[in-house]
């Protein structure tokens, strides 16, 4: 706890303590957790996930297929 | 397996009252009272008689949040004593009788018999001797009390800050700040747990609104941010904490709940 007083012209003048003006500003009472809104890039990469699997998946199979088709000519 | 699941149920139950307990309650309970020290402060290897003299100091002052040194300083002319809180200075001494009753007065008794009946707080309010000035804060002070629910568990006491009787105690608190010896205004400090005192609300600070917030915050749930940085000075007193009554404050607030939030 900080002891050292401001200084002040008068007494009127002088500050409140600190317990005093936490209170006043509930500062000391049990604060709510607060809330951040994040950005969401969960649909974006499952978007891509996607994408890129269908097209590997095409890809395989185009290669498989057509060198099936190359033995049987 | 039914034993886990019961010392979980345990230490559950221990997690849900720490949540719960009040500020007032939980200092009592939990914060040990800061050590002063006395220093003395001499030129030169003591003689017998000086060391016979510090040990019935050391003896005297044994049950209090106090520990006794020395220290051999060569720019010192007379050998004094010097009472310290943390790196404060709050008194110098020249010889053992001004010592006396330095840890323990009967209102510091009467205050420390209240805390451990389960009262709150006691509210002690340091009078400047101007009779218009502590009337003003003392009307103020029982107005607010009269329409606080917890007015009936709070102890308000008088002190003369030219008490004689208790001048050590008076100058512990004029020395809670460092500028409070040049106040010449009412004083109220919330003195709670084991004999720690607030910053005091002083002249026009003394007010319904400040003194409810005072309330407020010896009432209020005991968070960490209180825990890791708790206000105050403890004040010296011996030291007689064992078994404290269950806080009163409890019994209002279950009566009560609406008072809890």
């Amino acid at each position: 706890m900080q002891n050292d007083t401001i200084s002040y012209d008068t007494v009127n003048d002088r500050p409140l303590p600190k317990w005093l003006t936490d209170q006043k500003e509930g500062l000391i009472t049990i604060q709510p957790q607060k809330i951040e809104i994040k950005e969401d890039n969960s649909l974006k990469i499952s978007f891509i996930a996607t994408i890129t699997v269908i097209l590997l998946t095409i890809g395989v199979l185009t290669v498989f297929i057509l060198k099936k088709f190359k033995r049987k000519e | 397996m039914k034993q886990v699941y019961f010392k979980i149920l345990v230490i559950a139950g221990f997690l849900s009252l720490a949540c719960t307990t009040r500020v007032s309650e939980w200092v009592l309970l939990n914060a040990l009272p800061n050590q002063y020290t006395l220093v003395f402060f001499h030129n030169g290897p003591p003689g017998e008689n000086i060391k016979k003299q510090n040990q019935e100091i050391t003896d005297r002052i044994k049950n209090a949040n106090i520990r006794f040194k020395t220290a051999d300083r060569k720019d010192i002319k007379e050998p004094y004593y010097g009472l310290y809180y943390e790196d404060r200075l709050f008194s110098k001494f020249s010889n053992p009788a001004e010592m006396k009753d330095l840890t323990t007065s009967p209102l510091r008794e009467k205050v420390a018999a209240e805390l451990m009946g389960g009262k709150i707080c006691v509210m002690l309010y340091l009078k400047t001797g101007i009779r218009e000035k502590d009337d003003r804060g003392m009307q103020t002070l029982k107005k607010s009390l009269d329409a606080s629910p917890f007015g009936g568990i709070i102890t308000v006491v008088e002190l003369s800050r030219n008490s004689t009787e208790e001048a050590h105690f008076a100058n512990m608190l004029l020395n809670v700040e460092d500028d409070l010896k040049t106040i010449r205004e009412p004083m109220l400090f919330g003195v709670f747990g084991k004999f720690k005192a607030l910053e005091p609300l002083l002249g026009k600070g003394i007010t319904e609104e400040n003194i409810s917030l005072m309330i407020d915050y010896l009432t209020a749930e005991c968070s960490c941010l209180i825990k890791d940085d708790l206000p105050g000075t403890d004040i010296l007193f011996t030291d007689k904490w064992d078994n404290p009554r269950p806080a009163l404050l409890n019994k209002i607030i279950d009566d009560n709940p609406l008072l809890g939030e």
